[in-house]
C-alpha cells in the first residue's frame, strides 16, 4: 500500500499532472466562489476535458477541482455573507462578522488552512482505512439516516438566539419547504401551486442566496446606505497569516474533531458537506469554553465549518472507491469519470488500477497543500474585494445572485423564489428570527422524511416500528447524541446561572 | 417609528403558512402526506406558542430604523421585481443593462449628476457584458432572449 502511495505521489509531481492539478484547484476555487456554480457543476463541466488525458492526469485534475471548490465556497461566505456552495453555510456565521470587523483576511486564511487540514486528515483515512470504513457505511439504513437528520436538527438549539421555540418553528418551516415538489415515496406532487418547475423542489442554492445574501444588501447597503460592507478597511499583511496559523495550531482538538466529523459524515452516502459543516460548528460551540464568541466573528467558527466540509470530500470518496456508492453529488460525477476511463470501483481499483487510484488519492492530498498556498496568498487579493465601496460592489453582487439563481436550472422562477426568500430573510432578520434555522430544515428535510417514512414501513414489516427505529446500535448512538445536543444549551445556561447568579438574574 | 410585536407576527405567519399547506395537501397519498402532517402539527403547535408569548411576554421590535430606510428598501425591491418581470419578455441583455445602470445610480449620492450617470452606464456595459459572455458562451447557460423579439 505504501509503495503504491509513494508511486501515486510520484505521478502527481510529474510536470503535466501537477499542472493539471494546479489548473483544477484554481478552477475549483472559482466554481466554489461563484454563487450558483457548484463543485458538482464544475466537475461535470470539466469531465469531458479529461477524456483526452490519461486516466491518472484526468483524475488528478478532478481531484483538484473537488478540493479547490471546497475552499472556494468560503470566499463569498466570508465577504458577502453568501455561501458559494451549501457546504459553506456555517462559514457565514463567523466569516462574515469577521469581514465586517475588517478581518476578512483572518477568515480567509483560516478557511484555507482549516480546509487543507481537514482534507489532509480525511485523505490519510481514505488512503489507509477505506475498506473497513466502507463496510461501516453500509450499516446505515433508513432509521440511521432519520436519526442522523434529527441530530442535524438539534443544531437549531445552538442557532436559536433567545426563545428556542422560535428556532424550532424556523426549522419546521424549512422542513415544510423541503416537501415542495415530488415526494420521495408515494410520488405525489406537493405544494407546487401549479408551477411544473417546482416539481423538482426548491433548490438549496437559490434558498441560500435568498436567505443570506439579499437581506444583507437590502438592509445595509440599499436601506441604510452604508458606504462599505465593513466597519474597517481590510489591510492584508503577512503578519495575519502567521497569527492565524499560530492560533489554529493552538486549537488541535477543534481541528481534529471537525475533520473527523467531516470524514465520518462524508462516508455516509447522501450526507453532504452542508450537514458536515453544521454538525461540526454545533460541536465546536458546544465544547468551547467561550461559546459566546461564536456568531460574532471568531476564527474558531470558520475553522470548524471549513475543516469539516473539506474533510467531507475525501470522506465521500471512501464508499465510492471501495463499493461504488457515491457519498455526495460530486463523488457521483467522479464515479462517472472512473467508469469512462474503464475503471470499476471495488477491490480491483486498489489492485489492478492501484497506480491510478493512489495517484488520484495523492492528488487530493497535494491539492490540499495547493489550497493552503493559493488560499493564504490569495487572501491578499480576495480580502481587498470587500474594500470596494458598497455602491460599486453591491450591484455586482445583486447581479451575481440573479445570474447564479438562474443558472442552476436555467429558470426565471428560481430567481423569483430567490427574491421571495430574500424578502422573507429580511423580515426574519428584523424580527430576530435567524433564517439559518429555516435553511437547516430545508437541507435536512428530504433526509429526515425518507428516513422516517422508510423506517415506519420497514418497522411495520418487521413487527415493531419503535424497536426498528430505536434499537439498532448506530441509531442508539445517534439518539443519545441528539438528546445530548438538544439538552446541552439548557445545561450550559443552568451551569452559567449557577456560576454567575447575577447574570442569570439579569437574563430573567 | 412604531414598535411591532415580533412574536405575534411570527405566530400569525406560521398559522397562515400552516393553513395554506393544510388545505392544499389533503389529497395526498398516505406515504406522500405522512411527513407533511407531522411537520404541520409542529408548525401549529409552535405557532400557538409564539402567539401565546406574543400576548404574555412580547418581544417588541422597530422594523425600520427610519422612514428613509423604508423608502430605500421598497424602491430596491420594486426595481428587482420590475427587472425580473421584464427579463423573460424583453430579454436578458437589454433589461440587465437598464437594471444595472439604474441600481448603480440609485446607490449613488447624487444619482442624476452627469458623472454618476456616465459612471453607471460604463459599469453597466462592462459588468453585464462580462457576465453575459462568461455564462452564455463560457458555461453554455441559455439566458432569456426575450419573448417580444421571438
Amino acid at each position: 500500500m505504501l509503495d503504491a502511495a509513494i508511486s501515486g505521489l510520484g505521478h502527481v509531481f510529474e510536470f503535466y499532472n501537477f499542472l493539471s492539478l494546479f489548473i483544477g484547484v484554481v478552477m475549483g476555487i472559482l466554481f466554489g466562489a461563484l454563487p450558483g456554480l457548484t463543485a458538482t457543476m464544475g466537475l461535470a463541466l470539466l469531465v469531458p476535458f479529461t477524456f483526452t488525458m490519461s486516466p491518472a492526469s484526468g483524475l488528478i485534475m478532478l481531484a483538484g477541482i473537488y478540493v479547490g471548490s471546497m475552499y472556494g465556497d468560503a470566499i463569498p461566505a466570508t465577504l458577502i455573507n453568501t455561501p458559494g456552495t451549501p457546504a459553506a453555510i456555517a462559514t457565514t456565521f463567523d466569516g462574515f462578522p469577521l469581514a465586517q470587523k475588517g478581518m476578512a483576511q483572518h477568515a480567509l486564511v483560516t478557511a484555507a488552512v482549516a480546509s487543507s487540514f481537514g482534507s489532509l486528515l480525511a485523505n490519510i483515512v481514505l488512503a489507509f482505512a477505506a475498506p473497513p470504513l466502507a463496510e461501516a457505511s453500509l450499516k446505515f439504513g433508513p432509521s440511521e439516516y432519520f436519526w442522523l437528520g434529527v441530530f442535524g436538527l438539534t443544531i437549531i438549539a445552538t442557532l436559536s438566539s433567545g426563545f428556542i421555540f422560535k428556532g424550532l418553528l424556523g426549522g419546521a418551516m424549512g422542513l415544510i419547504l423541503s416537501t415542495v415538489g415530488m415526494s420521495p415515496l408515494g410520488g405525489d406532487v406537493r405544494l407546487t401551486f401549479g408551477f411544473p418547475e417546482l416539481q423538482a423542489g426548491i433548490d438549496l442554492i437559490v434558498a441560500l442566496i435568498g436567505f443570506f445574501c439579499l437581506p444583507e444588501i437590502l438592509t445595509s447597503i440599499v436601506g441604510q446606505r452604508r458606504r462599505s460592507y465593513t466597519s474597517r478597511q481590510v489591510n492584508p499583511s503577512l503578519k495575519v497569516i502567521g497569527e492565524v496559523i499560530r492560533d489554529l495550531f493552538r486549537q488541535p482538538v477543534l481541528m481534529l474533531r471537525s475533520s473527523f466529523i467531516g470524514t465520518i459524515i462524508g462516508f455516509a452516502p447522501g450526507a453532504g458537506g452542508n450537514i458536515a459543516s453544521m454538525v461540526s460548528y454545533n460541536e465546536a460551540v458546544r465544547w468551547d469554553k467561550h461559546p459566546e464568541e461564536y456568531g460574532k466573528g471568531t476564527i474558531k467558527g470558520v475553522a470548524a465549518s471549513e475543516a469539516a466540509n473539506s474533510a467531507m470530500a475525501p470522506g465521500s470518496l471512501i464508499p465510492l472507491l471501495t463499493l461504488g456508492i457515491p457519498g455526495s453529488p460530486p463523488a457521483a460525477v467522479i464515479l462517472g469519470a472512473l467508469m469512462l476511463h474503464g475503471m470499476r470501483p471495488g477491490a480491483e481499483l486498489f489492485s489492478a488500477y492501484a497506480d491510478v487510484t493512489y495517484a488520484f488519492i495523492m492528488g487530493l492530498l497535494v491539492a490540499a497543500f495547493l489550497v493552503t498556498l493559493i488560499g493564504t496568498f490569495g487572501s491578499f487579493v480576495f480580502s481587498r474585494i470587500i474594500n470596494i465601496p458598497a455602491r460599486f460592489l453591491a450591484p455586482v453582487v445583486v447581479f451575481m445572485t440573479i445570474l447564479g439563481s438562474y443558472a442552476i436550472r436555467n429558470n426565471v422562477l428560481d430567481v423569483w423564489i430567490m427574491l421571495v426568500f430574500g424578502i422573507i430573510g429580511l423580515v426574519s432578520n428584523k424580527l430576530k428570527f435567524h433564517p439559518a434555522t429555516i435553511v437547516l430544515g430545508l437541507i435536512l428535510g428530504p433526509f429526515v422524511e425518507e428516513g422516517l417514512v422508510q423506517s415506519i414501513l420497514a418497522g411495520k414489516a418487521a413487527g415493531s416500528v419503535i424497536r426498528y427505529m430505536t434499537l439498532q446500535p448506530i441509531s442508539m448512538v445517534l439518539i443519545a447524541m441528539s438528546l445530548m445536543s438538544a439538552l446541552w444549551p439548557l445545561y450550559a445556561s443552568w451551569r452559567e446561572k449557577k456560576r454567575n447568579p447575577a447574570r442569570g438574574a439579569r437574563e430573567k | 417609528m412604531s414598535m411591532l410585536n415580533a412574536d405575534l407576527i411570527i405566530g400569525i405567519f406560521a398559522w397562515v403558512v400552516g393553513g395554506v399547506v393544510f388545505v392544499t395537501t389533503r389529497e395526498l397519498s398516505p406515504l406522500g402526506g405522512m411527513f407533511v402532517n407531522y411537520v404541520l402539527v409542529a408548525i401549529f403547535f409552535l405557532g400557538a406558542l409564539m402567539l401565546l408569548k406574543g400576548f404574555i411576554k412580547p418581544e417588541k421590535i422597530q422594523f425600520f430604523e427610519s422612514a428613509g430606510e423604508r423608502r430605500n428598501i421598497i424602491i430596491g425591491v420594486v426595481m428587482l421585481v420590475v427587472y425580473l418581470y421584464f427579463m423573460p419578455k424583453a430579454g436578458f441583455l437589454p433589461t440587465s443593462y437598464i437594471f444595472y445602470m439604474a441600481f448603480n445610480m440609485f446607490l449613488a449620492e447624487a444619482p442624476w449628476a452627469r458623472k454618476s450617470i456616465l459612471q453607471s452606464a460604463a459599469l453597466s456595459a462592462v459588468v453585464v457584458t462580462f457576465f453575459y459572455m462568461v455564462f452564455h458562451y463560457g458555461l453554455g447557460v441559455p439566458l432569456p432572449a426575450g419573448a417580444w423579439w421571438e
